[in-house]
């Protein structure tokens, strides 16, 4: 098993993290374009505790190394399955993935949290783990695992450049849309 | 806004979509959040979504995780105390 873990600051509130994390892939997001689809599957407003849980299905396209592509069965398609629970009173985000493709080679399950260090301050948390299950010689199981380790670390620089755009867009449209309704306002006064 | 797997759920997926994020900035943050005004949005594309899974095989494999994720639920949906 190998551990990857990276944090980072965003210099927005929680609020707009957790808003813009919402459409994260969206066209505004050039860095991450091996993610080609998100589809909601369920989301519901837990009565007991008011967390909003939601599931996700997160479809990428992006091709492994030669030698690992034969052991996947040639298809570059992948799945992955992602829970997330929004509790805004304690004003935290946790989001829980694990890949449905492949799962029989490599299991990998990440965990990424953001929460508030000031008014104006999120910080994020990834952690992720990474199993090769693939039976047969350690030397295998430790060169799937290394292959999978060094491209979620790839993917994760990028999904920060890509989000700290999508943030710049969310806020840039946001400020928008408020004074075009201060303008409606203004003219109704 | 994000595409759907499948293209032909696009365009019910684009107006859930945008509901929700209306929804969730201007409401649930704010406390003001239990009634799901979207429901009727999110049945339509969950229909046109369901059929999708379904013709791909995904809805198999989906069963298997969720089974797998009920801990994250017992960890992440706590009762106030």
């Amino acid at each position: 098993m190998k551990v990857f873990s990276s944090d980072c600051t965003f210099d927005y509130s929680w609020e707009e993290v957790s808003t813009a994390n919402w459409r994260k892939y969206c066209p505004w997001n050039d860095k991450s374009p091996h993610v080609i689809a998100v589809d909601t599957l369920s989301r519901h407003v837990d009565p007991d505790t008011g967390i909003l849980r939601t599931e996700r299905l997160i479809t990428c396209k992006q091709s492994a190394p030669q030698w690992l592509a034969s052991l996947m069965g040639g298809t570059d398609t992948s799945h992955v399955f992602e829970t997330s629970y929004v509790d805004p009173e304690s004003k935290k985000v946790t989001m829980v993935s694990t890949n449905l493709t492949f799962s029989n080679i490599v299991s990998v399950s990440e965990t990424v949290v953001y929460q508030p260090i000031s008014a104006t301050r999120t910080q994020f948390v990834q952690d992720a783990k990474i199993t090769a299950l693939c039976g047969g010689w350690q030397k295998i199981k430790n060169a799937v695992e290394e292959a999978s380790v060094c491209r979620f670390r790839e993917n994760a620089q990028k999904g920060k450049e890509g989000f700290e755009a999508v943030l710049a867009m969310s806020r840039r449209v946001f400020s928008e849309e408020k004074q075009k309704q201060q303008a409606r306002e203004e003219m109704l006064a | 806004m994000s595409s759907s797997l499948a293209p032909e759920c696009n365009e019910v997926k684009e107006r859930y979509d945008s509901c929700f994020l209306k929804w969730y900035s201007e409401k649930y943050l704010r406390g003001k959040g239990t009634t799901d005004e979207c429901a009727a949005l999110f049945k339509d594309y969950k229909h046109c979504l369901t059929r999708a899974l379904k013709e791909r095989g995904i809805d198999r494999m989906l069963e298997e995780a969720r089974e797998g994720s009920r801990e994250n639920d017992a960890a992440n949906l706590r009762r106030k105390c």
